[in-house]
Formats: structure tokens, sequence, C-alpha cells
């Protein structure tokens, strides 16, 4: 890895962006509050940017990846939770009740707009909604079902009148239709960008691009999509290549804070090509239809995300193999948060689709401590030496 | 040509020299607190237990837990690909590797002596040697043993919890029930195998299979492989040496 950092020395002036933005962007925050902006927090893709958008709030992700606010979380939540669950709950409750407020965005937020997904973020966000309110979207948890999308898109039209109570604004067609366009650019953005790591020695590491996507439901749009426009420029005409054993990481997401287990990989000489996961390709992946009909076009979009917590989930198993093929893997780090049933249960079949097109997988479950990064390093380490 | 490998684990480091390819000696000393000191002594150790001196040695390098603390190794592997060289050397017919070490047990698929495919346990110390360590003080009795005591067991008793600590207390309990020793002492092991067995068969077994790491030379866990398996188990001469062998063998 040091032979190639040394070759690739180049700074991307455009990933700075993305690593500095954070205080502009609590700044932003707090400006357009004063200014009578309402501030929606999701921890979901589940949940469109785009209706929030167009009603005129501002949104902020609140998927919780460090690690810090996890013990104030376990005074109410139990011990044997998925880490995304209890950070996330721990850094809203640090910032009602005490005075590190080391993530301020968590306490800035007036509505919570939350998704029937897993277990145990439901359950949390009974507890959740004493500190901040909160309104649960429903999800058909069976998204091939006949009644499936009429059912989410009932649940959308719900929210919106949710959001349109909070703004006091009505979401027009035209105002959706116009968020629709916004949204797909950044999607394409994302694609063109993904599209260079298909290259036989990439310009960019799953490391530094894991961190821009951890960005896109941080900040504005309008932000993340001009930075990408100047991260796409300085792809093209920048000359860095990097290489080594191709991986893909799939499986749960990597909030922002959580770096653990992509730095080891790329550390110990793995190059991350692609991330199936909801930092990465499930975050952009489709467009939404702009001839359709918005509501609909954004629910047929969204209900395609191959989230593990929907049944049966063949379409993610499909979209597996379909990336492991399209971004010449050479393997596949199966990344499980502790205690995610959903994802760690998946990983069989998804272990015997890679089987039998002769991809090979590693299993990493980890929380966000750090106890287990020697062991995983050596994990790591045995599969990339396999690979080569 | 001399090369040298030394797998510094969580326990113990060894250390084996390679003369033309023929193992001339080998080294096996506690790690200890440092890992760095305990791979200079391994390396002396088997420099004197072969009478060659340092500027004979072609070429040095590191595996095991502490193998990154090896600065004057030229490179280092991961001890599961260091096991499967080294069985691969030792016990050419072996396609399915156990080993179980002080602080982790593995599982590990061979095709010709490359890695196709492995799992390691999980963070904590249940079914490693630690459990055993630890479960046999629990009976007031040495490691060794535990082993040989197990053997003579007609009825092993039912050991539950897997965790070491949960375990030590469950011993206690089944002292305060009259439970016979060796029937303990036989449940302890069977329970430390499950895990291991199930690693197994997640993988799916491929014969022969060999048995190493410092657990190996346990011959109730041997014993206790061998029947969970229903297949013979082969055993290296010295079951903890193959992952030092395997970085020796690394060109």
């Amino acid at each position: 890895m040091n032979d190639q950092m040394a070759e690739n020395d180049i700074i991307l002036r455009s990933l700075d962006l993305f690593k500095e933005a954070f205080p502009g962007r609590i700044n932003q925050i707090l400006k357009s509050k004063e200014g009578g902006k309402k501030i929606v927090g999701t921890l979901c893709l589940y949940v469109p940017d785009e209706l929030i958008y167009a009603c005129g709030a501002d949104r902020v992700i609140l998927c919780g990846g460090r690690s810090a606010p996890i013990e104030a979380a376990e005074e109410y939540l139990p011990r044997n939770l998925c880490p995304l669950i209890k950070s996330s709950f721990g850094s809203v409750i640090d910032q009602k009740c005490s005075k590190t407020k080391s993530c301020p965005h968590f306490g800035m937020v007036d509505l919570i707009v939350a998704e029937a997904t897993c277990d145990g973020k439901k359950k949390m966000y009974e507890l959740l909604d004493k500190y901040i309110p909160t309104h649960v979207m429903d999800l058909p948890q069976k998204p091939e079902n006949q009644n499936a999308l009429e059912y989410y898109i009932k649940e959308l039209e719900s929210l919106k009148d949710v959001l349109e109570n909070l703004t006091g604004n009505k979401i027009t067609d035209t105002q959706l239709r116009n968020e629709i366009k916004s949204a797909n650019e950044t999607r394409k953005l994302l694609r063109a960008i993904y599209e260079l790591r298909k290259s036989d020695s990439p310009p960019i590491r799953g490391t530094e691009i894991l961190k821009v996507v951890q960005q896109m439901h941080f900040l504005s749009p309008d932000e993340f999509k001009k930075n990408l426009v100047l991260l796409l420029d300085e792809l093209n005409v920048t000359k860095r290549e990097f290489s080594g054993p191709r991986i893909m990481i799939s499986g749960c997401p990597m909030a922002a804070g959580n770096m653990k287990v992509p730095e080891i990989i790329e550390n110990q000489g793995g190059l991350i090509v692609v991330e199936e996961s909801c930092t990465g390709t499930r975050a952009f992946w489709d467009l939404v239809d702009e001839n359709k009909e918005p509501m609909r076009a954004i629910a047929e979009r969204y209900l395609k995300i191959p989230c593990a917590c929907m049944y049966p989930n063949e379409r993610r198993i499909n979209q597996i193999l379909q990336l492991a093929g399209d971004f010449n893997v050479d393997g596949v780090v199966y990344y499980t948060l502790q205690f995610c049933h959903g994802y760690n249960v998946e990983k069989y079949r998804v272990g015997e689709a890679l089987k039998k097109s002769g991809i090979p997988l590693l299993s990493i479950e980890s929380d966000y401590s750090g106890a287990d990064t020697e062991q995983i390093k050596t994990r790591v380490d045995a599969f990339l030496e396999m690979l080569e | 040509m001399i090369s040298i490998g030394i797998d510094v684990g969580a326990a113990t480091t060894k250390a084996v020299v390679l003369r033309d390819n023929e193992i001339a000696g080998y080294a096996i000393i506690p790690t200890g607190f440092d890992f760095r000191q305990a791979g200079e002594a391994a390396y002396r150790e088997v420099l004197s237990n072969c009478g060659i001196g340092e500027s004979e040695v072609g070429k040095i390098l590191a595996t095991g837990y502490g193998r990154s603390s090896i600065g004057f190794a030229e490179k280092t592997i991961s001890e599961i690909t260091a096991h499967a060289r080294g069985v691969g050397y030792l016990i050419p017919a072996a396609h399915t590797i156990i080993d179980i070490g002080g602080q982790d047990s593995k599982v590990i698929i061979t095709e010709n002596g490359k890695v196709v495919d492995f799992l390691m346990n999980d963070r904590c110390a249940a079914g490693t040697g630690k459990f055993l360590e630890y479960t046999a003080k629990a009976l007031e009795i040495s490691l060794n043993e535990l082993g040989t005591l197990a053997l003579v067991s007609k009825h092993p008793a039912k050991i539950s919890s897997m965790c070491t600590v949960f375990a030590e207390s469950e011993v206690i309990s089944l002292r305060a029930q009259k439970i016979k020793k060796e029937d303990i002492a036989a449940g302890l092991i069977e329970s430390i195998i499950l895990r291991t067995i199930t690693m197994v068969k997640k993988l799916g077994i491929k014969h022969e299979v060999a048995f190493v790491g410092g657990v190996a030379k346990n011959p109730g866990v041997v014993k206790a492989f061998e029947k969970a398996l229903d297949t013979k188990v082969q055993l290296p001469e010295e079951p903890q040496i193959t992952g030092a062998l395997g970085a020796a063998l690394v060109v």
C-alpha cells in the first residue's frame, strides 16, 4: 500500500470539500432554522428526500456511526442491539440531555421521519419520539406483492400531509418534479464516479468514496451535488491509479464515523471497488422515472431498494452478482453489524449464490469498538492472500 | 539456503529453521507481554538450537497475531496461509485443517496447498485453548491431566456454557453435584470442539483432516474430534510449529 500511496500522492481537493463540510453544514442548518425552515431527520433510504425538499424543509441524516454515544444509549436500550441503532439514539439523547454536544445536528431536528424497517429500529423509534417528534412510515415488507406499491404510495401520501403540516407549505407536482430531476442528477453523478471504479486501475479508493457517500444525506443536496461535480472533474483529469485484490463490500450501512472494516481492507492491501450498501449503491443506483406521475414514480424507485428487511429479497442477491461481474470483483467482504438479523441471516443465501459464481466471500461481523481490529486484520490478510 | 519462520501467537511464539527445504530445528517459547521480544527470543533460541550464525540466515518471515511487531522479518503473512503451507508440507493429503490455538480457532480448506476457504471463531476465548486452561483450573488439574483424564470418561457431563467465564462456574456447580472429574473434563472438551465442528460443517469437510495448534497436543480433544467427525484426524509430529514452518516456506 505504501508504494501506491507515494504514486498516488495527488490530493483531490474535492475530497477535502466533503471532509471539511461539517462545520459549514451545521451553520447552514442553524441559519435556516433561524429563517423559519424546518429540519427533518431521517435514518433510512426508504424515506424520499424529494418530498422533504419539495415541501421547503431541509433534511439531515441521523444514522450514528460513532461508538461514543453508545454508552448513553445503553441506559435505555439493550446491549445486544445493533450499534447503529444505539449510536443514533445515543446521539439524540446526548444532544437533549447533556452538555457534550459533539454532533449538534442531532439536536436541531424538528421532526424525525423514520420507517418500519427492522425490529430494533422500530422499537427504538418508540423511545425516540419522547425526545423529538417521530413519524414512522410503514413499508410493505413483501414489495413484490400486488398491493405493495399502492400501499407504499398511501404511506407517502400520509408523509406528504405530515410534512405539509410541519412546514405550512403545500407540495406541488412542479416542485416534486424539480426535486426528482435534481436528485436524479446526483444519482447520475455518483453512477459516473462508480463507473470509473470499474477500470483495471481505479482512480479512487473505496475508503475515499465511502467518506463521500456518507455525506450524501448529511449535506444539502445542492452542496453535495456541487462537490460531486468537482470530484468527477478532478478524477477525469488527474492521473491516479490504484490496484490490489478487487473487493466488494456488501451488507450493512457504514454510517459516518464507522470506517473500521473498509480501512482495514485497504490498509492491508485490498482495493474496494464497489459497496453494495446503504452507504453505496443502494443509495443511488436506480433513478426516479421523470415521465411518470411523480408520487408513483418516487414510490416505484424507492421500493426497489434491496434492503434485507424485505421478503423475499432475491433482487439483492441478483444485484450483488451483477455488481460482482460489472466491477470485476475478486472477492466479497460481507459486512454485518452485530445483531443485525436481516443482513446476518441473508448472508447464507448470498454466500451460496457467490459460491456458484466462484467468488470467494469473507464474512465480518463487528460493532463500533476497536476490540476486534487485530482479529479482523488476520482474516482480511488471509482473504487477500487467498485472492492473490 | 536457510530461511526462518516465526509465528508469534497469543500464547506461544514458535520459530522454525528451514535448511534447503528441510526442517533443521525449531523453538517454542511462551509469548509473554511483548511480541517483539518474544519474536527475537524465539529467533535467537532456534539459531542456537541449530548451531546457525545469524549471517547464514537467508530470509525471515513472520506470522501469527504479533506478526507486525517483528520488524526484522522481511515479510509477514497471515497464520491462515501459513498453516495451510506448513500442513501442506507435512501432511500433503490433508485438505481440512483445524487449528486451535491459545486465542482463536480456525478451520481452513485447501486445494493444492492453497487456501480456498476458511472460518475463524469470534473474538472471545470460547472454543480455544484459553477455555481449557481456565476450566482445568476450576477442576484443580493441569491442562495435560485434563486431556488424559477425559479419555477414561464414560458419561461426559453436559456443559452448556460456551463462555469461558460461565463454564468455569458451571464446572463448580457440577463439582457440587458430585459429578466425576473425568466426566466434567470430557464435557469441557466436547463443549470446546462444538464450535469448531460447526465451522467444519459450514465449510464442508474435505478429507484428510489435520489438527494443529497447541490444543492438538491434548489427546482428549483429538479423540473427541475423531468421534464427532467420524474420521481419523492427522497430527503432525509437533502440531505447534506448522504456522512458523509455513512462514519459512513462503518464497
